[in-house]
């Protein structure tokens, strides 16, 4: 057995792109994503073999980036979580038209159970609906491996690739074989020839959706090999993918008996029909196990020749995650009898603000100046980040939280409806991945906005990354159409919390928008030291030149 | 014939108090005991002060799943007393436990603390361990987190020697001291079970 090293599942993706030879990484954090980025980030920046790992202000920035990439040939690499595919969504519908010249492989991490997320949307209903393919993984090592067939598959079929995973296989820890870093190497530039493939004026675009569709055999002649019927001798069987696949896989090694089930194994998308007719002509009833939406499940119902058990009959849960205990249930096996529960009630302990945490200043200022501007009972739009932790109890300071910039267009289209003060609150990352277009509205609208970027200079909730925003907050505002006398930045802490009420009162008071800046450095990433070198590079540059 | 066991270890506490780094130690010491072992964790949100907790499962044979069955864990350990007792339920019946005595009460409604301790000391199997006072003894404020592994590892199928090696690489980077204290904190913890059952 080869055991070369311990690795994440979603860390597996990003090691395997860089030993396939990628030329380049780019993704948005978000969890259960972020570590791909990061362990392919760390393995190009040991090699200085020319290879580029850049994190992009928002996912259809990524997905672009790649995009380009791939035009000049290259093999490359572009990660994020499942909302975070909305967020690219025209770019990766439209690059299944134009197609890939180099190897694209789009890793995306779904979240069932909504662990760190707001919805649990299934990517897989994404890649049939772009007419692309989809492996889905269900071990570490099998994240490393389908990466590399994924980025023979995006090659010989000239699409991107999607590789699916889920929080539970991307935070998996186990041992890793590698196999030998290829260097990255271009098959050279789109040719000439070639040039109309990537124009989608409609006349193109029309020819390239029939080219798409004519694909569709071939993508399923590609994606077959990777799924297996296993015949067994009951007229009972189980389809599986993904994590259903990895733990039906455990309870067959403790119930050998299982083995009597027929089983349809599926770690590629689209599902090949006839494997399906095989299957269910096997059996009589199945029970279908797969990570979030009810995909197999409707579509092996819908051919009528078994009755099929899953989510939607109500055998599994509708929503969340599976577990081995509703493996087990659904199945009917016994489940071991372990120790009884404590009787005490044990309340939760939620995730709170770090200690010293200037967003909790912040809010203080706020929530102090609402008062002050006789407006206590204003709604806030949050958005996300670690600063969405305040609309829990006690602090109930955010009233709204969507998606990655709604905050400011939200409360835009409250003060449009008359509901002024109208507040937004935004972290500079998030403000520089979707708020700034809807600050540029918010300028033009000329309502009573007050929008709070609260700028602790870093990513903070997915773990301290690089902001693009850094140092450009005020630069970005101004340029949005906001007016410099309607733009204030204040240092989050307790001794200027007057000074700081006094000056957010006068940005509710003012009648059309403005903007406050709270920046103060997020503390885990003082602790880490994170900026300590772009700091003293800017204090030297300071010292020699004039700076604004 | 059959099948060899999964073994599984339940870790939990607070976001903050080593959690994840504990169950990092833990699976690559089994690694290289020769045996399949897999860890699973959840990070993210729950990492800020909130209730965090992993797993690591282990056996002879290949695993796939990286979670454990309520009922099917060998092992809890615990860096605080609340945060045991939410997991008490997923170990099996002769499971066993190793918990921090010392709690950290920054939530509301934490119940009475002698409660907490009395529902732990009803549990079979549970050693609490004062590590407030062990890190005193020791001189070193975060001793707790690696007592409470010198515990567990009396139930462990891991050679000395591999503890030793995977703990001294772990804090390498922190310097020849900070590994002499850890490993101090992890024989300390040792000592305090005196009769283990060997899972295997």
């Amino acid at each position: 057995m080869v055991q070369s090293t311990l690795a994440l599942g979603v860390e597996a993706v990003g090691c395997a792109a860089f030993d396939a030879g990628i030329k380049g990484a780019f993704g948005y954090p978000g969890t259960p994503s972020t570590e791909g980025f990061e362990a392919v980030e760390l393995l190009i920046h040991g090699a200085r073999d020319g290879r580029v790992a850049q994190w992009a202000a928002n996912e259809k920035v990524a997905y672009d980036l790649a995009l380009g990439m791939s035009y000049t040939g290259h093999r490359t690499l572009v990660t994020m979580k499942h909302v975070g595919l909305n967020v690219a969504m025209d770019a990766y519908t439209n690059s299944a038209l134009t197609g890939v010249w180099g190897g694209l492989v789009v890793l995306v991490a779904d979240d069932p159970g909504m662990h760190s997320s707001q919805n649990e949307q299934d990517s897989r209903r994404l890649a049939e609906f772009a007419w692309l393919p989809c492996l889905e993984p269900s071990t570490v090592q099998e994240c490393y491996d389908l990466t590399f067939r994924a980025f023979a598959l995006s090659e010989a079929l000239q699409v991107p690739v999607m590789l699916r995973i889920v929080t539970r296989l991307a935070h998996c820890r186990a041992a890793l074989a590698r196999r030998a870093t290829q260097a990255p190497a271009s098959r050279g530039t789109v040719p000439e020839s070639a040039i109309q493939d990537w124009v989608l004026i409609p006349a193109n675009a029309r020819r390239r959706y029939v080219d798409l569709l004519a694909k569709q055999p071939r993508l399923m002649a590609e994606t077959t090999p990777l799924n297996r019927l296993v015949p067994g001798t009951t007229r009972r069987g189980v389809a599986l993918s993904g994590m259903g696949r990895a733990y039906f896989g455990q309870l067959l090694h403790e119930n050998p008996a299982l083995a009597a089930l027929p089983r349809l194994e599926i770690a590629a998308y689209p599902v090949d029909p006839a494997l399906e007719q095989a299957f269910l002509a096997q059996v009589d009833e199945i029970v279908v196990l797969e990570e979030d939406y009810p995909v197999l499940e409707e579509r092996l119902g819908l051919r009528g020749a078994a009755r099929v058990r899953g989510r939607l009959d109500g055998t599994l849960p509708r929503t969340g995650e599976l577990s081995p205990r509703l493996l087990k249930d659904a199945l009917g096996l016994e489940a071991p009898a372990g120790k009884t529960a404590t009787s005490l009630e044990l309340p939760v302990r939620a995730p709170r603000f770090c200690d010293g945490c200037g967003h909790v200043d912040a809010y203080e200022a706020l929530r102090e100046a609402l008062i002050q501007a006789d407006a206590p009972e204003t709604r806030v739009f949050g958005d996300i980040g670690c600063y969405t932790l305040a609309a829990q109890e006690p602090m109930a300071a955010i009233h709204a939280v969507v998606e990655m910039g709604a905050s400011i267009s939200m409360a835009v289209g409250a003060a449009l409806a008359g509901r002024t003060p109208s507040v937004a609150v935004i972290g500079d990352s998030t403000f520089g991945h979707s708020g700034l277009p809807a600050l540029l509205t918010a300028a033009d609208a000329g309502v009573n906005v007050t929008v709070i970027i609260l700028d602790n200079r870093v990513v903070g909730m997915t773990g301290q990354q690089p902001s693009q925003a850094l140092d450009q907050v005020e630069r970005m505002v101004r340029g949005m159409g906001i007016p410099d006398d309607q733009l204030q930045v204040l240092l989050p802490v307790p001794k200027q919390h007057d000074a700081n009420v006094a000056s957010v009162e006068a940005a509710l008071r003012h009648p059309g928008p403005s903007v406050v800046v709270f920046r103060r450095e997020c503390i885990q990433s003082i602790r880490r030291g994170v900026l300590k070198d772009h700091d003293r590079q800017e204090r030297e540059r300071c010292t020699t030149e004039v700076c604004s | 014939m059959n099948a060899p066991r999964i073994h599984g270890i339940v870790l939990s506490g607070v976001g903050g108090q080593g959690v994840l780094s504990l169950a990092q130690i833990l699976l690559e010491a089994l690694r290289r005991s020769g045996l399949h072992a897999l860890q699973s964790e959840i990070h993210g949100m729950s990492q800020r002060g909130g209730s965090v907790h992993a797993q690591v499962c282990f056996s002879e044979a290949a695993l796939t799943s990286p979670i454990l069955d309520e009922g099917g864990a060998d092992l809890l350990i615990a860096l605080e007393p609340l945060e045991a007792l939410r997991y008490v339920s997923m170990l099996r019946i002769d499971g066993h436990l190793v918990v921090a005595e010392e709690p950290q009460m920054d939530m509301a409604g934490y119940p009475p603390l002698d409660d907490v301790y009395a529902a732990l000391k009803a549990v079979r199997g549970a050693h609490l361990v004062d590590t407030e006072d062990l890190a005193r003894r020791l001189n070193h404020r975060q001793a707790g987190g690696m007592a409470l592994l010198g515990m567990a590892s009396k139930f462990l199928p891991v050679d000395i020697a591999v503890w030793r090696d995977v703990i001294a690489q772990r804090f390498e980077a922190k310097g020849a001291r900070i590994t002499e204290k850890n490993l101090e904190a992890f024989k300390a913890g040792r000592g305090l079970i005196q009769n283990p059952v060997d899972l295997t």
